[in-house]
This record gives structure tokens, sequence and C-alpha cells, in this order.
């Protein structure tokens, strides 16, 4: 019974890129802590496995053990792995979990990857993503028109449908390519990543966000590494991975107020915008459509949406009468 | 220890003269199915696809292109030739018109792989043929081929201000002085070996019917199409029409343009340029991906680990920590590529180095510098094997390796100045 | 004897064949940037597709033009002690290392990546970016596929050297594209 385990755990990020790494690090450390040294999780960032986005390939095929990743990175293999990330205009951090935990939606995350021989678990929030760096002010609906734009993925697909130009730029060429207006715009995630890249220092407009509102990452494993398991490291693995995801958000929210107080002391070319009422109502209407024709003829799909619109209705009721009232109370105090 | 015994055998095994892809691939495939096993090497797959979709490295065939097409319709050797012109009587102009190009080059773009062989391709040519000494020609081109490390933007920049959380605009801004300081002093070293040894770097002869009006006439009817090239490939970056990998493009088609007006052009010669840049690009990417099997085989069986372990044991006190730190990169620099140092190393060293409330920013300007250096020297600096792909067979791995020495020199003279006088370069070490 | 120069002649035309198809790849990846360039710039235009064309072409020019250059003595040797020696040192050594280096690399990649192309055809796997290109299968693919002509190739630099063994043939003959070999 004392038998001990080393698990492998590829994430998709460097060794040293912070808040993200430090979820696996944290996770670790508590697992292996609270298994009294019986459950060893290894780590080995990009640069030791160098495929950031095999990471769902090797923890199929059993070449690591664990992952830890983001998983609407894999909706080009898997379809339905898009909707346990975070969607546009959806439900933010606590009623997501809340989603997870007691709404059905770990339910239906391992039903998408049950098929691929995978457990996926919550891996750690970002909270709100802002909405990128804007060389210039956006204030009507032409100015997105033909806007050059770093915004991968499902959100890119949005802004498309109201007329921004989505651009494929490498990250080592982003801030070259900013610089020199090569592209009019950057996504990248919020205050405390984005600092180290520097957008700052070459962008004036730093857009509030809609479009990853409670951006959730995800621990991988094998299924069958995870049935070897006995039952209590099971469940030290489980309370570690899961409490590690909330760390995760709290450190985000430390290091994000952190960094902004820093952009707003140095940088006092910064100026927060938020975009107007008609260019949100034009991207709500166009994450419909795109979101329609995304899960169209796909049974899971739909059943994965409804859910979560069930419960971002349920949930949002509530929150507008506690969270949001008080914030509300709050802004009007100050002003 | 395997991944150190592995360095030793694939060392005496280049000896032999295989390419050095594939004797870097076998060796590693035969220590890793030793140490580990066939499964290891299931990674290969994935590393091979993540320099496929590396987008950065497109720009190699499309300079490599470039240059083929340049040299193959003589219009960069006119373009050299008339800048060496420019210099009058001078001894070494040839040189100095290479490293002024090297240096434009490279502040358009940080793939010292691209801009090495399309300078080789371009100038060595031109430079043995005016009787210059291969060693100096060799080094000058690996030298000025490798500054897109340290000249921004850079790869080795991006990398460093990911690692040490630094903003990367600030790293190009403090990057631009040591930068010119490097060019300034290859030029100066050229003049004065070609001062001391007038043979190894012979002035142009001079036409001797033109007046030196004439002469300077006729040079700058030969420069300003090339020119041009360079001032669309460069501009379409520096203005943001284009990304650097797309300039290569504007760079490729636009020699084939420049053909046309020149009445070189024709489809043999297009096609002959397209099966050598083939057969060059083919060259660079196996190498990469040998190294990145070896490079896998090395971190799987505890190398890096092993590494750590080393720089966990430095001094704690400034200097020594500073001086001791450089040294382990140099020589590491001999042997494994500078994304591997970039990410083992630099995380230990970094926050040692910050507890000793050193600038981070003058920090990572020493390491870049001294990263820049490993892609010159020998055995395994890549700019070398990159050079000697393009060379004529005249041209031995030893007169590469004997022409880099001096230049590795000034490098190191550069990094000790600005370990010693950060001021000068426009930083403070605290 | 006539069986080897028929083989070697064989495998020889397989790799200049990869050769062809790589330089065709070439002048279509410089023709494809070149036109996202334009686009971008003269009529705003951006497709993410075009954009991942690029490196499917990129792809196809190193990884086709590896076995070409291998049969056109392309890749890059340390020639201390290669340079200048008989053409016996030069088989062996290139016979040697074909069959021990070269063909179990080139056959290990081979044989590992075609269950990472079927993994991909299997989950029907396309990009996961707006307007990128699907059956993702097909570029993944790249990697068996190249991988088993460089083994072809492998053999072929084998053969050759055996030729050069029983003084049919000389290397010399084979090089001489210029300065680019
Ligand atoms: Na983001
Ligand atoms: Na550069």
């Amino acid at each position: 019974a004392d038998k001990s385990y080393t698990l492998r755990l590829a994430e998709t990020w460097g060794p040293n890129f912070p808040i993200f790494g430090d979820a696996t690090k944290n996770m670790a450390e508590m697992a292996e802590k609270m298994s009294n040294g019986r459950l060893k999780i290894r780590i080995d960032s990009a640069n030791r496995h160098k495929a950031p986005f095999g990471v769902f390939d090797m923890v199929k095929a059993g070449q690591y053990d664990m992952g830890h990743s983001a998983s609407y990175y894999w909706k080009g293999k898997v379809p339905n792995t898009l909707y346990f990330t975070s969607m546009p205009f959806g439900m933010n951090a606590q009623e997501q979990w809340a989603w997870f935990y007691h709404g059905g939606g770990m339910e239906l995350m391992q039903e998408v990857y049950e098929p691929h021989n995978m457990l996926s678990f919550p891996g750690g929030n970002t909270g709100n993503q802002m909405g990128g760096w804007f060389r210039k002010e956006i204030k009507t609906l032409e100015d997105l028109d033909g806007l050059k734009m770093r915004i991968p993925g499902f959100a890119g697909e949005v802004f498309a449908e109201v007329g921004v130009n989505p651009t494929n730029i490498p990250p080592g060429e982003l801030y070259t390519a900013l610089e020199r207006n090569t592209i009019d715009a950057v996504e990248w995630v919020g205050p405390a990543l984005d600092l180290r890249l520097g957008f700052q220092q070459i962008a004036d407009y730093y857009y509030t966000g809609w479009h990853e509102p409670a951006t959730e990452l995800q621990f991988l494993i094998n299924k069958d590494v995870w049935e070897d398991l006995p039952a209590d490291l099971q469940e030290v693995l489980r309370v570690s991975m899961r409490t590690a995801s909330y760390d995760m958000l709290t450190q985000s929210v430390h290091a994000n107020a952190q960094a902004w107080a820093s952009i707003r002391d140095e940088y006092p070319n910064v100026k927060v915008k938020t975009f107007p009422d008609d260019i949100f109502k034009a991207m709500v209407a166009a994450n419909e459509k795109v979101l329609e024709a995304y899960s169209r003829d796909n049974e899971q799909g739909q059943r994965i949406i409804k859910s979560q619109q069930a419960y971002l209705d349920k949930t949002r009721a509530y929150i507008d009468i506690s969270e949001r009232a008080y914030l509300n109370t709050m802004a009007e105090l100050e002003e | 220890m395997i991944g150190m015994i592995m360095f030793g055998v694939c060392l005496f095994m280049l000896l032999w003269g295989f390419p050095v892809a594939f004797t870097f691939g076998g060796v590693a495939l035969i220590f890793g199915l030793i140490a580990e096993g066939p499964q290891l090497f299931a990674f290969m797959p994935f590393r091979i696809m993540s320099i496929m979709q590396n987008t950065v490295l497109m720009a190699i065939p499309l300079f490599i292109y470039m240059g083929i097409v340049l040299q193959r319709t003589r219009l960069a050797e006119q373009l050299l030739e008339s800048m060496g012109r420019l210099f009058g009587g001078l001894p070494g102009g040839l040189a100095i018109s290479t490293i002024v190009v090297g240096a434009l080059l490279a502040a358009s773009t940080g793939v010292v792989g691209a801009s090495v062989v399309a300078m080789g391709l371009i100038s060595l040519p031109v430079m043995l043929a005016n009787g210059y000494d291969k060693k100096l020609a060799c080094g000058t081109i690996c030298a000025s081929g490798t500054l897109g490390q340290i000249v921004p933007p850079s790869i080795i920049l991006i990398i460093l201000g990911d690692v040490l959380g630094l903003p990367v605009g600030d790293l190009f801004k403090a990057a631009v002085i040591p930068g010119v300081v490097l060019v300034g002093l290859y030029i100066g070293y050229i003049l004065f070996v070609s001062w001391r040894s007038p043979g190894t770097a012979p002035a142009m002869p001079r036409d001797s019917d033109d007046s030196r009006a004439q002469e300077i006439g006729k040079a700058l009817m030969a420069i300003i199409p090339p020119l041009a090239l360079i001032v669309v490939v460069l501009g379409s970056i520096f203005t943001g029409i284009a990304t650097p990998t797309e300039s290569s493009a504007l760079g490729a088609v636009g020699a084939l343009v420049l053909a046309v007006a020149y009445r070189q052009f024709s489809w043999r010669m297009m096609w002959e340029s397209s099966r050598d840049t083939v057969k060059v690009t083919a060259m660079v990417f196996a190498i990469l991906v040998g190294a990145t099997a070896f490079s896998m085989v090395f971190s799987y069986t505890g190398g890096d680990y092993l590494l750590e372990e080393w720089m966990l044991q430095l001094p704690g006190e400034k200097w020594g920590f500073l001086i001791l730190t450089m040294l382990i990169i140099l020589v590491l620099g001999f042997f494994i590529d500078f994304v591997e140092i970039s990410f083992i190393i630099v995380p230990i060293l970094a926050p040692i180095a910050e507890l000793m409330g050193i600038n981070m920013l003058w920090f990572a300007i020493l390491i870049a510098m001294n990263l820049q250096t490993s892609f010159l020297t020998p055995p395994f600096g890549f700019s070398l094997f990159y050079l000697k792909g393009v060379s004529p067979p005249e041209v031995k791995t030893t007169d590469i390796y004997r022409g880099v020495a001096p230049f590795i020199l000034l490098q190191i003279m550069v990094l000790i100045a600005i370990l010693i006088f950060p001021a000068f370069f426009g930083m403070s070490s605290s | 004897m006539r069986w080897l120069i028929a083989v070697d002649d064989g495998l020889g035309a397989v790799s200049r064949a990869c050769g062809w198809v790589a330089s065709v790849a070439f002048v279509l990846m410089m023709l494809n940037v070149f036109y996202d360039v334009v686009a971008r710039y003269a009529f705003n235009e951006v497709s993410i597709g075009m954009q991942e064309l690029e490196w499917h072409l990129y792809a196809v020019v190193f990884l086709m033009g590896i076995p070409y250059a291998m049969r056109t003595d392309g890749h890059v040797r340390v020639d201390v002690l290669y340079a200048g020696r008989s053409e016996a040192f030069k088989a062996w050594v290139n016979l040697v290392g074909a069959l021990f280096f070269a063909l179990p690399i080139a056959a290990m990649i081979a044989w590992l990546g075609w269950g990472y192309m079927l993994d991909a055809y299997h989950m029907g796997e396309g990009s996961g970016d707006p307007g990128g290109l699907p059956y993702r299968f097909i570029v993944k693919g790249l990697i068996p596929f190249s991988s088993f002509w460089l083994a072809v190739a492998s053999v072929g630099m084998a053969t050759f050297a055996l030729r050069v063994l029983v003084k049919e043939s000389a290397y010399d003959e084979q090089t001489g594209a210029g300065g680019l070999a």
C-alpha cells in the first residue's frame, strides 16, 4: 500500500512563465506533501518537450502521465473541448466554478475527454482577461473594419464577424509588429503578463475584456495512469489540483493589481477604454452566429452550450442582486 | 552524465566528416536507445512539427533565395565591388562593405541562419576572387552574419525578455549601443589588419582610365539597384508594411525583379536558384532537426538537471558571481545552443542576480552579448556550419575556425567593457 | 554489379524527385508570402488560411529538401580529416554513417511519425484559428513521408559508397554545384 508513484507532467508554458507555471509547481508541492512523498510530480516545461501544443497528444498517447494547458487549444482536434476554458460574454470565474462543481460542468467535460482516454480537471483561472492593446481609439464599428489584430481562436472568429482581420503573428515578432503598425492591436492576457511584453510602451489604449471573462486552464491525466493510482492518492491529486486552481485565481488578482498599479504610475500614456455599446451589440450578435454555426449538427456541443447558458441565467440573476449591486453602490459612493 | 559522454562521442564522430546533421541525430539515437529506449523518440515528430510551425524561420529559405539570385545575376558582386571601390585605395573595403550589409541585415531580422548563409553566398565568392585571405573573409562573414542576435530585433533578446520578465522594448533599446560598438570594432579591426598585412585584404584595383569622379559615378550606378532592394526589404520592416519574415519574401521577389530589369532573368536561372535554395535550406534545417534530437536526449537523460546542480554552487558575491557566470555561459556556448542556455541556466541565475541588486537589464545584455558569441565558437557554433555549407570546397573547416577567432576576442572585449563600464553603454550596473 | 548500378541510379532519381517537389514548393511559398503582404497592405485583406499555407509549404521545402541534399552532398561536413582523403576513405565514412547514423534515425522518425499522422487523421484535426486550414494530417504526414524518403536516400548514400569502393564511380562527379556543396 505504500508504493510510491512519480507522474510526469508536460505543461504548455515555458519554465518561468509566471502564474500559469506557478499553478503546476503549487499542485506538485501539495500533492507530494499530502501524500507524505508517495506521489511525486515531475514537471517538464515547454523548453524540455518542445511541443507546447502537443500536450493533448502526448498525454493521450501516454508519453506523459499528466498535462497542464488550456482546453480551448484542442478545438482543432476535438471541437467540444472549446467550451471548458472561457466563452465570450460567458460566465465569470466564480460562476464558472459553480457550474463545474455543481452545475454539471465536470460531467460534461469528462464526457468530452473520455473517448481520448483522458480526464480533465480545472487547472487555474486568470480571471477576466483584458480586451487587448490598441494603437488607435475604437469609437465606432467602422474603426474595427479592416483592423489588423492578433487575436487567436474563437474570439478571433467573433471579431472577424464584425470586420476585424485576425492575423497570425509569431509571439517573437508581436512587439515589433505592433510597434511598426504591421498590426493595429494585440490581445494577450492581462496586466501582469502583458507588462512583460512591453505593449504599454507602444500602444495607448487598453480595452476592457469581453471575450475571456474567466479563462480556466486545465490539468489532463491519462486515464490508465489515473486508474492505476490507489484511491487515497487519487484523492490527494484531486484536491491538489482543485486547490491549485483556486490559488491561481487569487494569485492572478494579486499580480494583475500590482502590475496595473505600476503601468498606471509609469505609463501615463495608457488609457483604459471600453468598447461603445453598439460595438458590443454587434459582437453579441456575432458571437451567437458563430456559436450557432460551430455547434450545428453537434448534439453534444449543443447540450454543453445549453447547460452553460441555463446556468449563467440562474447565477447571474443572483450575482446581479449581490456582487453587482454592491459594486454599483461602491461606484456611486465614490462619485 | 550520459549527456556529457554523448558530447564527447559526438565531437569525435564529427571529426570523421560524416554530415553534421546526421552525426548529431545518429549519436543521439544510439545514446537515447541505450538510456531510455525507443519510446523517447516518439517526441521527435512533435519537435519537428514545432520547427515546421516556427514561421520566424521561414525567413531562412527566402533570404537564401535572394542571396542566390543576386549571386547568379552577378548583381551582388557588382554591389560589393562598387562599394569596395568607393573606399578608393583603402584596403579592406570589401570586408567593410560586408560588415555594413551584415549590420543592415541584422537590424532587419534576428535569424542568424538566414544572414550567415545569405552573406556567405553573396560576399564570400567576391572576397575570394579579389584575393582576400580565406580566414579573414570567413571570420568577417560569420561575425557580421551573427550580429542579428544582438542588434535588435533579436531572438535572443526576446527569449531573455521572457525568461527574465523584462519588457522586450527596453531590451531592444539597451542593445543598440553595444551592437553599434561591436560593428565599429569589426570595422576598426579590418582597417587594422589590412593596414598591417595588406595582402590579406587587398584594395580594389582601380580602373586606370577612369578619373575618380567617373569611378564614383560608375560605382553609384552599380550600387543603387541592389541597394534599393535592401532599402525595400529594410524599409518594409521599419515602416510596418511587413514583418521581418514577410520582408524576406519581398526581398526574394525583388531580386527577381532586378534580374529582369538587368536582363539577367531566365526561367532556368529562376528554377536553378530555387533548387539551390532547397539544398542550402535543407542543410540548415537538417542541422536544426539533428540538434533537436541531440538536445532531447541530453535533457531526457538528466543533463539539464546536472547543469542546474552545478549552477546552484556559484559564489555569493557580486563580481565573483558575474565573472564566473559569464565564463560558464561562454564555455557552455561551445557545446549547447543559446535557447537551452536561456531556459536552463538563466532562470537559476536570475533570482541570485536580483538578490545582489544587479540591474537586470544590464545583466540581460551581458548574457545576450555572451550568447551571440556561442554561434561562433568552435566546434558546435551554428554560424560556422552554415558558412561551411555554402563555401567552395577550398575553404576548410579549419579556415573558418581560425578566421572567427579574432572576432570572438573582439566580442569578449566588448563583453568585458560592458561589464566594467556599463555607463558608457547607457546602462547602470545596479 | 550491374544491378548495384541500376539500384543506385534508381535511388538517386528518387532523391532528385524529392528535390523537385521541394523546389516547386519553394516557388509557391515565395509567391504565397509575397501575395499575403501585398494583399494586407494594398487591399487590407488578411486570410489566416493563406497565412497557414505559408508554413505548410515551407515545411515541404525543408523536409523534402533533406533527402535531396543528401544525394547531392549538400549537407555540411567537418572536413578536418575528410577533405583530401582517398575516395575509399570517404566511401567508408559514408557507408558506415549512412547505415548506422542516417538510416536508423530516418527509419525511427518515419515509423513514429506514422502514428503521429494517424492520430491527427482519426481526430479529424484542423486548424484552431478562424479561417484556418482543415486536414492537419496532411502536413503532419509530411514527417513520416519525408523521413521515409530520407531513409531511401540513406540507402542511396550507401549504394553509391559501394560504387565508389569498387571504383565504378567517384565522389567528385557527384558534387560540383558551384560553391554550393
Ligand atoms: Na488571451
Ligand atoms: Na537583429
